[in-house]
């Protein structure tokens, strides 16, 4: 304990003695933190955009026109145990003709040449989120087919495609960006803490000439490092906060239909920022210090 | 206290030490003298494992040197205090913080580390110095002060390589009479020195080196 607090004062003077070196590696950190907290909270914001696209998303599932009611309830059972289903709404033939009429208008007259109801009844499912996945829908839509009774079952194959495409490329995009992230400010401050372990280069063979062990001449870089990056990751999401604010203020003068619809992170994740700083700093200073050998 | 039995070491195929065997007995204080290019300073850099020996082998205060972990390399230096050629001493620390250091590294309570480094530097006549920075001492008193932080942690043993080389006769009678202290002590000393006025007359061992040869034994 008596060495921790001696390296970890000896950082602390360290720190002040480079002040501007570990200044400015703060401000890279910080701006590097703030460039993935943007892309992250983009890719939030956009995720549960397509989430709230997605809720009217569903199946229908067209019955033939001789099907029994037999047929049909063992339909709706087997709707019924399916858990990605939420919600199960039967249409007749005759409901469906009603619908066409109030929203076909003036070409309601077509229909009228149709001696007998030309639509079928259906079965309209709406699936969790969740199990938006264009595999497991096409899965579940084949297996419908196949039940008795079942005409076809159309969904927007297509729009899930897309829309399924669009949160993995964001997903990939955020990984991609935060590995290099993590990389960039690992480097900055291994570069740091290189720079200052170079520095005191003949002081620390005095301390191995003087009996000091690898932790107590490696503890004050990495405290360094991690002061370094835990600033860093403050300032980035005080940053964060500040831009989001002011850039949410002007896009909702704009469009204030958007009011609380643009997000941020919640409070109990702001202390990830400098967390994440002072891993990656950490990180960058393991590697700076190295092995030492005596 | 101190044995080399055989001992050689190499540099690009060279020999700047062969086949040294000599012990020294635990409260001894010896000399080990000879011409520059001898081998004196890697005598004592073998001794605090600064070097490795390629034959032969070294036993200090019980432990066998040669074949030291690395991570147990600290604390053999622990039990060794050393005074060097260049002093080594921080410039970005005062005096007190220099000598300190040692102590800080062996982990002791910091009220225990301020009363043995002031006991110490008064020993030395440095304590109304103890503010000052190397940078701004005269060469005796940057002496004294590597002294000051050789004796500090109360080593077994006590090794000083050329430790009045840029002294005048005065400082470096004062410098030679602080080992004598050092030594009554208990403490085991070995100074190498090429100045033979350092151990002529002493009534202590000397060990001559030439070519990184053991050539003689006398006394003093």
């Amino acid at each position: 304990m008596r060495t921790f607090l001696y390296c970890l004062q000896t950082a602390v003077k360290n720190l002040g003695r480079e002040k501007w070196i570990n200044i400015l590696t703060v401000l890279t950190i910080a701006v590097g933190l703030m460039i993935l907290g943007a892309f992250i909270l983009i890719t939030l914001n956009l995720d549960s955009t397509i989430k709230q696209w997605s809720r009217g998303f569903g199946l229908v599932v067209y019955l033939k026109d001789d099907i029994s009611a037999n047929e049909e309830n063992l339909m709706n059972e087997f709707f019924t145990k399916d858990s990605d289903i939420i919600e199960i709404k039967y249409i007749s033939k005759d409901i469906a003709l009603k619908e066409l009429q109030q929203t076909s208008g003036p070409m309601n007259s077509i229909l009228e040449g149709f001696k007998e109801n030309p639509l079928p009844a259906s079965f309209e499912l709406k699936l969790k989120v969740e199990a938006l996945d264009p595999i497991r829908i096409k899965l579940k839509a084949s297996r419908i087919r196949q039940l008795s009774g079942v005409d076809d079952v159309q969904y927007g194959e297509k729009w899930l495609s897309s829309l399924n495409t669009m949160t993995k490329g964001m997903k990939i995009i955020t990984a991609v960006l935060g590995s290099i992230i993590f990389v960039a400010v690992a480097f900055a401050t291994y570069s740091t803490i290189k720079i200052l372990f170079y520095r005191r280069t003949e002081e620390i063979e005095t301390l191995k000439l003087l009996g000091a062990t690898r932790s107590f001449i490696r503890l004050p870089f990495l405290l360094e490092g991690i002061f370094v990056g835990t600033c860093g990751g403050i300032i980035s999401i005080s940053g964060l906060l500040a831009v989001y604010y002011f850039t949410t203020s002007k896009i909702i003068d704009f469009m204030p239909s958007l009011k609380g619809m643009i997000m941020f992170f919640p409070p109990e994740m702001y202390p990830v920022a400098p967390l994440a700083g002072a891993v990656m700093s950490l990180v960058g200073s393991f590697l700076a210090v190295g092995k030492i050998r005596y | 206290m101190i044995q080399l039995s055989n001992v050689s070491k190499y540099y690009d195929n060279e020999a700047v030490l062969k086949d040294i065997s000599f012990f020294v007995d635990k409260g001894d204080l010896i000399y080990i003298t000879g011409p520059s290019g001898a081998g004196k300073t890697t005598l004592l850099k073998l001794i605090y494992r600064a070097e490795r020996p390629d034959e032969g082998s070294i036993h200090v205060a019980g432990w066998d040197v040669g074949e030291l972990k690395q991570s147990t390399i600290p604390y053999l230096r622990r039990n060794i205090g050393v005074v060097f050629q260049d002093f080594k001493l921080l410039f970005n620390r005062n005096v007190f913080d220099n000598v300190a250091l040692a102590l800080r590294i062996h982990g002791l309570h910091p009220d225990e580390i301020k009363e043995t480094v002031n006991e110490v530097l008064k020993d030395i006549g440095l304590k109304h110095k103890s503010h000052e920075f190397p940078q701004h001492l005269s060469g005796g008193e940057q002496q004294r002060v590597v002294i000051a932080r050789a004796m500090v942690s109360k080593p077994t043993v006590l090794l000083a390589d050329e430790p009045t080389g840029n002294l005048d006769p005065d400082t470096a009678q004062i410098i030679i009479k602080l080992f004598k202290e050092i030594n009554a002590r208990g403490t085991t000393v070995v100074i190498a020195t090429h100045h033979s006025d350092l151990f002529n007359n002493t009534g202590r061992r000397v060990i001559h080196l030439k070519g990184g040869e053991l050539i003689k034994e006398s006394i003093g």
